[in-house]
């Protein structure tokens, strides 16, 4: 019923528009003939003040018809299925290649992968990533100081690519936002305690992209 | 009788039924904003539920309940890493399936995001101070 | 500078005429000579060169560089790397450039097809047994590998050994402290071996096995432990010697390089100071032709691990209960304020062997002020005749680079080697090049080169003096001969009488060439030439008479004074860097800037004044030291009339004009004056053996407040011991 009642006020309304917007165009034309650019006249154009329109126009706010098809319009989505998701319980979809909150990984052994090689550091276009090492007792060369400004970082993924160990990795997520500003100042021991917890998704991640790099 | 969608008001029915009852299911719609049929496809070990109804749209086919420990506290980082793909549509494995997920005895529990808790992540320095003062050692005008 | 008059400017600047005519008749000298030039074509470019020269060194003169690993311009040519190969026209195979002389009208191709083929199938040689560890590589960044495979290699790999199986592994071998060895990246230069038994004079390395087996190493178990064992870290052109103490901590690219001055000993060896997030990460030796070449001494390269512990971060005050308490400037300041007031003019100070001239000056300002004259240096030097009035005396007159053109050296109560790493490299060189002969009175040491010993007895020096000894004709028939004599027999009480003897046995030499300067001695602390230019007093002998209320002690850590010589309620201040002897005794300390902290003034052994630069800033509260001594000045009442570095600067030009003619030596030239004067001296030399403190190498590395504060010297102390007990 709402459709049929939105046809016959929109037939009411654009009756006379038939005609009109050609004749619009054709003014436009003949206007701009005179001028050698040949520009044409897009704003708006003064309403019609043929005593017809008027009218049409009166009814039109009398009787609220734009309220009510709005109305109509709102009624008939209640009834479709909602084109936005319901987050936090279901979730978009996201790529094996996002790049979420960072995290430091391990070798299955639970060795820490991070070879304190700095190309991380040296790559970084925002210099988010502050390194310092020295060799560990066992003779290794290890970080003593792995911190990342998630202020400062821009997300690019240089970090990454440039890791020759992948040890520094983006992970998946994205829900790490804070209430205050130094807890994104994150330490050698938040990255690897992010990698120890999203390990199982990390991996898959590298797993499925496996054949592209 | 689908012609006039009255399967639907069947199928509300049937959703409310599955859920443990009106009161239940009421309850749910509270808690969730939306009440709908799916089928229970797993359960981390924190207790969340993930359900999946293919007959929905590509982004809202999956789903997770939280645990009901959380109540109203829900939040979006409460997924575990396990479940963190297949509920991001990144695979359609269920972690129990996929064979690329390892399972180190080093891998640490999920946690949500603590900021604004009392065990909320602080900063700290992880090296030693660069220069070491030197504090006298006891010397009197003796000498001793 | 404008100050200065036209006459100096020009003596200063060796413009004098005189100067000029030297050079231009040395110079055509030379030119009637030499053999005719040849020419030979680099590239086509035409370039005339002596015979004798290399491919190598003829490219070079026309700018164009290949690209080598074994050759070195200040080691032996060894020509086995074949990095260096190029074509040479009508030559079937290429030559290596740097091993084969040129011949007339040689046509060399730099980079035709065939030196590029030559050069990849090299590198590719090279890469197959290196490991690709590059990410752990402490030389990674300033590797000539990477580089050279970057510009010269090929740009795809054959190597398809995924299974890992062909790749050689060498064992490490642990040389030690300071010296780390991952011998699996060695490409087998020999470059080290080559420095170690050339430069160094310790025959300790060497290869072993051929072929795909050749190692180098130690053949037996040992450490290579010599004074300028460091240099071996510079040389090697890939990571298998890096440094142990910077190992891991930094990387080339963001390290941030500061030139600077060593002040570890008196030769002042120019450095680079490379720093990170305010730290010092390490000190490379920086070319300086005239004093220390391209190396530089052990302790000087790695004892600034001191640098960083021990150090005085905050003004003290010793409290009621005899402990000293944190305080603040403010506190620190009037209560060392209100004591000099009190005191008046009974105030001393005792100058340390790393004292800046621009603190020496400040505090000889204040104190002159405070109508005080007891300055002194910690060392003592005899003032007898012409005492330290006449520069000549107290410098090392010949200069350092001077030391390898003699041909007959003697070393008076001295071991060069220790006191001075890189003159005595200097003296090895010649040794080696040059057929000079050395000989020493003193204890027996090894100075890595053969010497005549003529014993430690003073009694050798009088029969020297007096011409009787079997080496006296040597060395007055010698053309060029020095007399190095060690500043520590002159700190003996007979030191006056020592100097006039050898001031007396420098002028029956005769040297041939013209502004040789046979007198030179060596000091072993970087501060006392400008302390006794400044106007110090040598010796502490001034502070005991006077026993002043306030004692300032400038960094003075050598226990030259302790309280027993002073009256009971002397107000001990120590303005310096390190908690040490110094600052234990102290009542007030005020920490001041260590030579990496602050660009300071310092004037060597040969008299070269050099400044130091701002590196790191001091740590803590600690300040630079002049500054403090200017603040003081100012809470006293007797305000210092400078307020910034340019000021204090030319109160320094004022005082002494060459302290701030930096990188230049002023020449001293009052020998005959000093000789004259020297005759009133009396006294007699006693029969005291004459003796030094640094006799082994065990004892180098251990001299003053930073090295005793560094744990790296403290290992190398314990490797050397523990060297001497194995069975090697």
């Amino acid at each position: 019923m709402t459709s049929a009642l939105a046809k016959i006020f929109s037939v009411s309304r654009s009756g006379t528009k038939v005609i009109t917007p050609a004749l619009n165009v054709l003014n436009q034309r003949l206007a701009s003939s005179g001028s050698k650019d040949g520009y044409i006249y897009v704003n708006d154009t003064d309403p019609s003040m043929v005593s017809k329109d008027i009218t049409d126009r009166a009814a039109q706010t009398i009787f609220l018809t734009e309220l009510i098809r709005g109305m109509g319009i709102t009624l008939a989505h209640i009834f479709k299925e909602p084109a936005t998701i319901n987050y936090p319980f279901e979730k978009g979809p996201l790529s094996p290649r996002f790049r979420g909150e960072h995290a430091l990984r391990r070798y299955p052994s639970g060795e820490e992968r991070c070879i304190a090689c700095k190309l991380c550091e040296a790559i970084c276009p925002a210099q988010a990533i502050t390194i310092e090492a020295e060799e560990r007792a066992d003779g290794s060369r290890r970080t003593t100081r792995y911190d990342i400004d998630m202020t400062k970082c821009i997300y690019c993924g240089f970090c990454q690519e440039a890791c020759p160990v992948d040890a520094i990795v983006e992970g998946p997520n994205f829900e790490f936002s804070t209430e205050t500003h130094e807890e994104l100042l994150y330490n050698k021991e938040k990255l690897l305690n992010n990698g120890d917890k999203w390990e199982s998704e990390i991996a898959a991640n590298i797993h499925a992209d496996h054949l592209y790099r | 009788m689908s012609y006039f969608g009255i399967d639907r008001i069947f199928k509300v029915f049937q959703t409310m039924r599955s859920y443990g009852g009106i009161k239940a299911s009421l309850y749910k719609l509270w808690r969730m904003d939306s009440l709908r049929p799916g089928i229970l496809v797993g359960t981390d070990k924190y207790g969340n539920q993930y359900y999946e109804n293919k007959s929905y749209f590509y982004g809202r086919n999956r789903w997770i309940e939280y645990a009901p420990k959380y109540g109203f506290d829900y939040d979006g980082s409460q997924v575990p890493a396990e479940w963190f793909g297949w509920l991001h549509y990144k695979t359609d494995l269920l972690p129990s399936q996929d064979p690329s997920r390892p399972n180190y005895k080093w891998m640490a529990d999920h946690t949500e995001n603590l900021s604004g808790t009392s065990e909320q992540y602080v900063p700290y320095s992880t090296t030693k101070p660069k220069i070491q003062a030197w504090f006298c050692k006891m010397t009197f005008f003796d000498g001793t | 500078m404008l100050r200065t008059t036209l006459a100096k400017v020009l003596n200063g600047a060796q413009f004098s005429p005189k100067n000029i005519a030297v050079i231009t008749r040395a110079a055509s000298d030379q030119a009637a000579k030499k053999p005719e030039k040849i020419e030979v074509f680099i590239d086509d470019i035409p370039v005339k060169v002596e015979p004798g020269t290399t491919v190598l060194q003829a490219a070079a003169m026309v700018g164009v560089e290949i690209p080598r690993f074994c050759y070195h311009e200040r080691l032996a040519v060894a020509g086995n790397c074949r990095m260096c190969l190029v074509e040479v026209e009508k030559s079937p195979k290429p030559v290596a450039a740097c091993a084969m002389p040129v011949m007339k009208g040689w046509r060399i191709k730099t980079d035709s097809e065939l030196t590029k083929k030559a050069r990849e199938g090299i590198m590719e040689f090279l890469l197959v047994n290196h490991p690709l560890d590059c990410p752990i590589c402490d030389q990674g960044g300033e590797c000539d590998l990477q580089d050279q495979s970057m510009a010269f290699g090929s740009d795809r790999s054959r190597f398809t050994d995924i299974d890992h199986s062909g790749k050689r592994a060498v064992e490490d071998k642990d040389i030690g402290p300071l010296i780390k060895t991952i011998m699996t990246r060695c490409i087998h230069c020999t470059r080290c071996i080559r420095f170690a038994s050339e430069v160094a004079g310790v025959d300790d390395l060497g290869t072993t096995g051929r072929g795909n087996d050749m190692q180098v190493g130690t053949y037996v178990e040992k450490m290579f432990l010599s004074e300028l064992s460091g240099n071996v870290i510079d040389l090697c052109p890939v990571g298998a010697l890096t440094s142990k103490p910077y190992s891991f901590t930094a990387r080339p690219w963001e390290i941030r390089k500061i030139d600077s001055i060593d002040v570890l000993d008196a030769v002042g060896s120019n450095i680079v100071v490379s720093t990170r997030t305010g730290e010092v990460m390490r000190i490379m030796p920086r070319v300086n032709e005239e004093i220390n070449e391209e190396w530089l001494s052990d302790k000087s390269r790695f004892s600034y691990d001191g640098l960083k512990r021990q150090r005085l971060v905050t003004p003290m005050l010793r409290d009621s209960k005899g402990e000293l308490k944190p305080v603040d400037w403010e506190v620190a300041l009037l209560t060392v304020a209100k004591q000099l007031k009190n005191a008046g003019p009974s105030v001393g100070a005792i100058a340390g062997g790393f004292a800046d001239a621009e603190v020496l000056v400040a505090v000889k300002d204040l104190l002159n002020k405070l109508g005080s004259e007891a300055l002194c240096t910690e060392h003592t030097f005899p003032l007898d005749g012409s005492g330290t009035d006449l520069r000549s005396s107290y410098l090392l007159n010949n200069k350092i680079a001077g030391a390898e053109e003699a041909d007959f050296v003697l070393l008076i109560g001295t071991n060069p080697r220790l006191e001075a790493p890189l003159l005595n490299s200097r003296l090895r060189k010649g040794y080696v090049h040059n057929e000079l002969e050395v000989a020493l009175i003193g204890p027996k040491v090894d100075l890595s080169y053969k010497y005549v010993h003529l014993g430690d007895s003073p009694s050798v020096l009088e029969q020297l003096v007096n011409g009787q000894h079997q080496i006296s004709k040597k060395l007055t028939s010698a053309k060029k001969p020095l007399i190095i004599i060690g500043s520590e027999v002159l700190e003996r009480p007979d030191g006056g009488a020592i100097l006039s003897a050898v001031q007396k046995l420098c002028a029956a030499t005769n040297p041939q060439t013209e502004n040789w300067k046979v007198l030179n001695v060596l000091h072993k602390v970087a501060s006392q030439v400008a302390a006794l230019d400044i106007g110090y007093t040598p010796g502490v002998d001034k502070i005991r008479e006077l026993s002043p209320k306030i004692l300032l002690l400038l960094g003075a850590d050598e226990g030259s004074i302790d309280k027993s010589d002073l009256s009971k309620d002397t107000f001990i201040i120590y303005l310096g860097h390190h908690g040490d002897n110094g600052a234990a005794v102290a009542d007030a300390i005020l920490p001041g800037a260590a030579y990496t902290e602050k660009q300071a003034t310092y004037v060597n052994t040969e008299g070269r004044a050099q400044q130091t630069l701002t590196a790191v800033s001091p740590p803590g509260r600690a300040r630079e030291d002049w500054k403090i001594i200017r603040a003081l000045s100012e809470i006293i009442g007797a305000t210092l009339p400078y307020d910034n570095l340019n000021e204090i600067r030319n109160r320094l030009d004022e005082v002494a004009p060459h302290l701030t003619r930096y990188g230049t030596a002023e020449n001293a030239n009052f020998f005959k004056q000093a000789e004259a004067l020297s005759k009133s001296v009396k006294s007699q030399i006693d029969k005291t053996p004459f003796d030094v403190k640094l006799k082994e190498l065990q004892d180098y590395f251990m001299t003053d407040s930073i090295s005793r504060a560094s744990p790296t010297m403290a290992k190398c102390v314990q490797a050397v011991i523990k060297q001497k007990q194995s069975k090697y």
